[in-house]
């Protein structure tokens, strides 16, 4: 079918390797390319890794997404793991023209994997994790029954995303109140004897609590604290929550690392000097990448444009960049864009580089949902202050609300409660409920989450859950 | 730095979990069909309409953002106060995947799908051959052999082949002639085929009001579907009564309210005169199929449950479906009745208080286990 053998791709990864290190200054990893037919690079893209365990989940996303490809209605190029080395799956059947575009963009991506701080804080190992784990669960189904075991799964799955993101600045603990003697004690006996005990009665209630800290790895506190569950379930809820630490970094970095891949395939193959009908054909295939569509931000299309204006300010700033960047105009535009690439997220890059520039170039704009129709949305701003505050709020979170386990015993039933730490929008009713009796098949009791409708702080609300699956919900505080 | 071939994992890996994926699509279809049974609009839709299931539990729970008042950010145009469609349909490449919905099914069904699906759960009980089989219907069968037709027989063609080689001393395939070649036969075989006849009887008086005929009337149905998917000719004769029993029309049988008290025996002793002569169990299968409230005449139980015992020694099954709230039960009640006589072979009873109870009552007849055992 293609007019290319593996030497071929071999070779033009050596070009594409010469120019990104040598002409633009990145260093990128080494990366292993395997030429794989469609259907095991839309496997891996429908569950993130290659050899994960089995799971009725990915069949769902792999019969939607193949479903699409095999309706001509999307095509993947390219998959990338963030291991060491590098591993990358090309697809059988793209031309060279692609293999090279994609092999280009890899590369890119490489050089994020290897030197941004948040990328970096994974384990790179996780292979061999991850064919144990297949293992093991493919054990526990033989053992235990398919569908109990995809059940369990389905409740992991459920909160596995509500842990810890690597930290760069790590937060100090609460330290327990304590009562210093001051200089006047000896003249107010009684209000001092009254202050002493109203704080030991804080401290006590402080010492009850548990967990002592709001604790937001939901899957990890209910692996060690959850009563009622065997050995493999809890292997069970470890392996989901391990293996989807390893994809947090990348969602809180996707516009960034998007942007670094096109910004290196796009520089790479203009150096490559391709005969008029390949370099159309690269142009056509990069437009399929990077061009805008009405809706949802296409990542590529912002984070080309966010980087394409670092590199801007670099060289050719107004004077408002001047003011605001002291390098801007004196900087070698790729050592910039490097630096950024090395320790920023996608809240850093917006918040700094969305600037009505890159507004304006991308279209954005700010919007609400309609109440009444939540399909609709109103355009409620383009002002690129509106914008950017937007849009930090949606990528700082990458979509997840914050929620935070604050009471293992509520109610004194051992029950779980949960806070959600709320930025202005409530939680949606109907999926807090469904959740909430997920976890609570985890942890053996009713679950419970608070949090606030809509932005109206006088409007708490509470949600729960119970393993039979039944769920209720109100209005004040949880009984 | 390297390029290989392939992976070294398998190909199919997707495919295979993707049908688990179905699998369990399926059974949640199954579980939400037998959910539904009771709502009248699966069966008002008609044989040849489809039926849309939504099929909850699919979804993938997680907690998301208020989707009534979530904010963000996208592309396009329109100016500040304009009002879009949904910002892209569908999910996007790269994007989150805030918007829920998609993994919420609505399957179409039709009834055969339904069926297939509900009644592989469900099994004829005392399944007898019976002596006549109805000698009109027969069935060509492709099993001999000829010189001549349409159909070329390849196996048989070379095995022909080989021996003719064989006897001119060459063991072995090859020269094919015309007068090698064999072709498949047919034979005429007379069909057997399966009678069953039901007998629905209702109570029809007072106390049996709209929501327990209602109910009657959807046990009645998914009685007679199943029936008739499992025999070639399904009859059925609809009995009304109250303190006397008369054969009706299905409308009469479904309509018509009359006063009165209630004698079940009556149901049962018209049925025990009909049968024999028109439907002798040499030649069919016998269901009788009784709905009431319950509420008999007291007198009247010990003979009704005499009559049961008669019938169920000619019949497939004698089944007694009590519907409605129990809250009425009086002493009076056949359910209790029953429950205290000793077991009849053949005979089996259940109650059903709303909706949601009519499927494990008809799995309680039907059902591959419980009659099996509740008749031998």
């Amino acid at each position: 079918m293609s007019d290319y053998a593996l030497e071929d791709l071999q070779a033009v990864d050596e070009r594409c390797r010469t120019i990104v290190t040598g002409e633009l200054g990145f260093e990128a990893p080494d990366v292993v390319y395997h030429l794989v037919p469609a259907e095991e690079v839309y496997y891996a893209a429908a569950n993130g890794l290659p050899a994960r365990y089995s799971s009725a989940r990915w069949g769902a996303r792999f019969d939607a997404m193949y479903g699409r490809y095999r309706r001509g209605e999307e095509r993947i190029y390219e998959l990338i793991f963030n291991t060491r080395p590098v591993h990358a799956y090309l697809m059988e059947g793209n031309s060279l023209v692609g293999q090279t575009l994609v092999i280009a963009h890899c590369l890119g991506h490489g050089y994020v994997f290897e030197h941004n701080a948040w990328l970096g804080a994974v384990d790179r190992q996780i292979m061999p994790r991850v064919l144990s784990a297949a293992h093991r669960i493919s054990d526990y189904m033989a053992q235990h029954g398919r569908e109990r075991v995809e059940g369990l799964l389905d409740a992991c799955h459920a909160v596995a995303v509500h842990q810890p993101q690597a930290q760069l600045i790590r937060k100090a603990g609460t330290s327990e109140p304590e009562h210093r003697p001051a200089e006047y004690d000896a003249l107010f006996p009684e209000e001092v004897e009254a202050e002493r005990r109203r704080i030991a009665e804080e401290r006590d209630a402080l010492r009850r609590r548990f967990p002592r800290e709001p604790e937001q790895d939901l899957l990890g506190f209910v692996e060690r604290h959850a009563r009622a569950l065997a050995d493999w379930e809890r292997d069970v809820i470890s392996i989901v929550r391990s293996e989807q630490g390893y994809f947090l970094p990348q969602m809180r970095t996707k516009i960034l690392n998007e942007g670094a891949a096109v910004l290196v395939h796009q520089e790479v193959c203009q150096r490559l000097f391709l005969p008029t009908n390949q370099y159309w054909e690269y142009e056509q295939l990069n437009a399929g990448v990077v061009q805008p569509h009405p809706g949802p931000v296409n990542p590529y299309n912002l984070g080309i444009a966010l980087l394409r204006e670092v590199m801007r300010i670099a060289t050719e700033p107004d004077d408002e960049d001047r003011e605001r960047w002291g390098w801007a105009g004196e900087a070698d535009p790729f050592e910039r864009v490097r630096t950024v690439l090395r320790s920023y997220d996608d809240e850093a890059l917006v918040r700094e580089f969305l600037t009505p520039r890159v507004c304006e170039r991308c279209r954005l704009f700010a919007y609400e949902r309609l109440q009444r129709d939540p399909r609709r949305i109103r355009v409620s701003s383009r002002e690129a202050d509106d914008v950017r505050a937007a849009l930090v709020a949606q990528v700082s979170t990458s979509g997840i609300p914050r929620v935070e386990i604050v009471d293992a015993d509520f109610g004194r039933r051992g029950e779980l409660l949960l806070d959600h730490r709320h930025e202005g929008v409530g939680l949606d009713p109907e999926y807090a409920r469904g959740t909430l009796v997920e976890l609570a098949r985890l942890w053996g009791k009713r679950c419970v989450a608070r949090t606030i409708q809509g932005d109206d702080a006088q409007r708490r609300m509470w949600f729960a859950g119970s393993p039979d699956g039944s769920s209720e919900q109100g209005f004040g505080e949880p009984r | 730095m390297t390029v290989v071939g392939g992976s070294g994992l398998p190909h199919d890996a997707g495919h295979r979990d993707a049908l688990h994926h179905r699998d369990r699509l399926r059974r949640k279809i199954t579980e939400q069909l037998k959910a539904r049974i009771g709502e009248e609009d699966i069966i008002a839709s008609g044989p040849e309409k489809r039926v849309r299931v939504p099929v909850s539990g699919t979804r993938s729970w997680r907690f998301i953002l208020d989707r009534g008042s979530e904010e963000g950010v996208a592309q396009g145009d329109g100016d500040p106060g304009d009002v879009l469609g949904p910002p892209g349909d569908g999910p996007q490449r790269g994007e989150a995947g805030t918007e829920p919905g998609e993994e919420l099914y609505e399957v179409w069904l039709d009834m055969d799908d339904i069926e297939e699906l509900l009644f592989s759960e469900l099994q004829l009980p005392r399944l007898k051959p019976k002596a006549t089989a109805d000698a009109q219907a027969t069935e060509a069968v492709f099993d001999d052999i000829a010189r001549k037709g349409p159909r070329i027989d390849k196996k048989e063609t070379l095995r022909q082949n080989l021996v003719r080689n064989a006897k001119r001393g060459r063991a072995r395939l090859g020269s094919i002639e015309s007068g090698d070649v064999r072709y498949l036969s047919y034979r005429e075989r007379p069909l057997p085929r399966h009678k069953a006849v039901v007998f629905l009887a209702m109570d029809v008086s007072g106390s049996m009001d709209v929501s327990r005929k209602r109910m009657a009337r959807l046990f009645f149905y998914w009685c007679v579907q199943f029936l008739h998917r499992r025999y070639d000719q399904t009859e059925i004769v609809f009995v009304a009564h109250t303190t006397e029993a008369r054969e009706v029309t299905e409308h009469e049988f479904f309509h018509r309210a009359e006063s009165g008290g209630t004698r079940v025996s009556s149901a049962f002793e018209l049925i025990d005169r009909e049968q024999p002569d028109r439907y002798p169990e040499s030649d069919w299968n016998v269901y009788v199929l009784h709905v009431s409230d319950g509420d008999n005449f007291t007198a009247d139980n010990q003979r009704t449950l005499g009559l049961i015992a008669r019938l169920a020694e000619r019949c497939s099954l004698v089944g007694y479906l009590q519907v409605g709230e129990s809250g009425f039960t009086t002493s009076r009640s056949l359910l209790p009745f029953f429950e205290e006589a000793a077991p009849v072979d053949g005979f089996v009873f259940a109650a059903a208080e709303d909706d949601r109870e009519l499927w494990p009552a008809l799995k309680r007849f039907f059902a591959k286990d419980s009659v099996e055992e509740a008749v031998r």
